[in-house]
């Protein structure tokens, strides 16, 4: 039982977790090589990796999607150690919409632009810091959604991750009040029902043993008498 | 499509966020007039009395700005959202 509930809080923990560093946003140090828009045929499960289209285009199973192709600083646990090496890294650029994840992004053109600008290329790199969130995965044609992108002097500036402190200080914030919330809700409104049960359970398994004392003790006046139970003569 | 979507669920969601909240700020002022009445009873108190104090008590919360307050429910992520919204736009 234990183990049970032990695995079912490392799942629900795991789920959340996955959740979270899909939607949360992340930071990137990137140099833009180039920017294209590419047909994108959106008619599997897959589909869940990509903004959900508007209206208009709701019926349709391929679009048009525009990406942004970077050469990228690698870094390590979740972001917060940087490293000397870097990877290629492609970026979709997606409106998000009024849908999840909500970052109510409508600038996708304007981003385009930006990126546009920040074109450079290895002999006279510009850095940029790449805000966004999403996974890439190469098997299922998976990218990361770009969400805005700022143009900094260097390859090695420190990024502090402001929404994601006040976030997850907001969350456990939030735990606390629900936690709080249930105490006071089982305190004032379960533990008296349950007495009040408890309470009545009490007397119907009195009126039940009362019951069947007079019912035993009729049939012992059928019963033959037994001697042995009388003390010895 | 999608923002009245949002508008709709948003609501919900906020609605129950709301009355969950109201039940329990009521909850929890009904409780601290219970103590405070136990803790120091006046000459010949009963349970009618008892009721009475609370009940004058909980016609002060609820006449009070408190409950009106978690009304803030509503407001905050409308804020939060409209800041997102133009944090995200503008360059």
């Amino acid at each position: 039982m234990r183990k049970i509930k032990i695995t079912l809080r490392v799942l629900a923990l795991l789920i959340v977790g996955t959740v979270l560093h899909y939607a949360l946003p992340q930071h990137d140090i990137v140099r833009v090589v180039n920017t294209y828009q590419e047909r994108q045929d959106l008619n599997d499960w897959t589909s869940i990796f990509w903004a959900r289209p508007d209206d208009q285009s709701a019926t349709l199973i391929n679009r048009d999607v525009q990406f942004i192709q970077t050469v990228k600083k690698k870094t390590m646990l979740l972001g917060f150690i940087p490293r000397d090496t870097t990877e290629v890294m492609v970026y979709r650029n997606e409106d998000t919409g009024w849908s999840w994840p909500f970052y109510f992004k409508f600038d996708t053109a304007n981003l385009q632009t930006e990126a546009d600008d920040l074109v450079s290329t290895s002999e006279a790199p510009k850095w940029a810091v790449m805000t966004h969130y999403g996974w890439r995965n190469e098997y299922i044609s998976a990218f990361p959604n770009a969400i805005a992108i700022r143009p900094v002097d260097g390859p090695n500036v420190t990024i502090i991750p402001w929404f994601n402190i006040v976030f997850f200080i907001g969350l456990a914030a939030l735990l606390l009040f629900i936690r709080a919330m249930w105490r006071q809700f089982r305190q004032r409104s379960v533990d008296p029902l349950l007495d009040a049960a408890g309470d009545q359970l009490d007397e119907v398994q009195a009126g039940v043993a009362e019951r069947k004392g007079r019912f035993s003790r009729w049939l012992g006046t059928w019963r033959k008498k037994d001697n042995s139970r009388l003390p010895p003569e | 499509m999608t923002f009245v979507r949002l508008v709709v669920f948003g609501f919900i969601a906020l609605s129950v966020i709301y009355l969950s909240i109201s039940v329990y700020s009521r909850s929890v002022r009904k409780e601290w007039l219970e103590n405070e009445f136990d803790e120091n009873p006046p000459e010949g108190a009963d349970d009618a009395m008892r009721d009475d104090y609370i009940a004058k008590g909980m016609t002060e919360y609820n006449n009070s700005i408190r409950p009106k307050l978690i009304g803030l429910v509503y407001v905050v992520p409308i804020v939060v959202m409209s800041i997102i919204i133009f944090v995200i736009n503008t360059n």
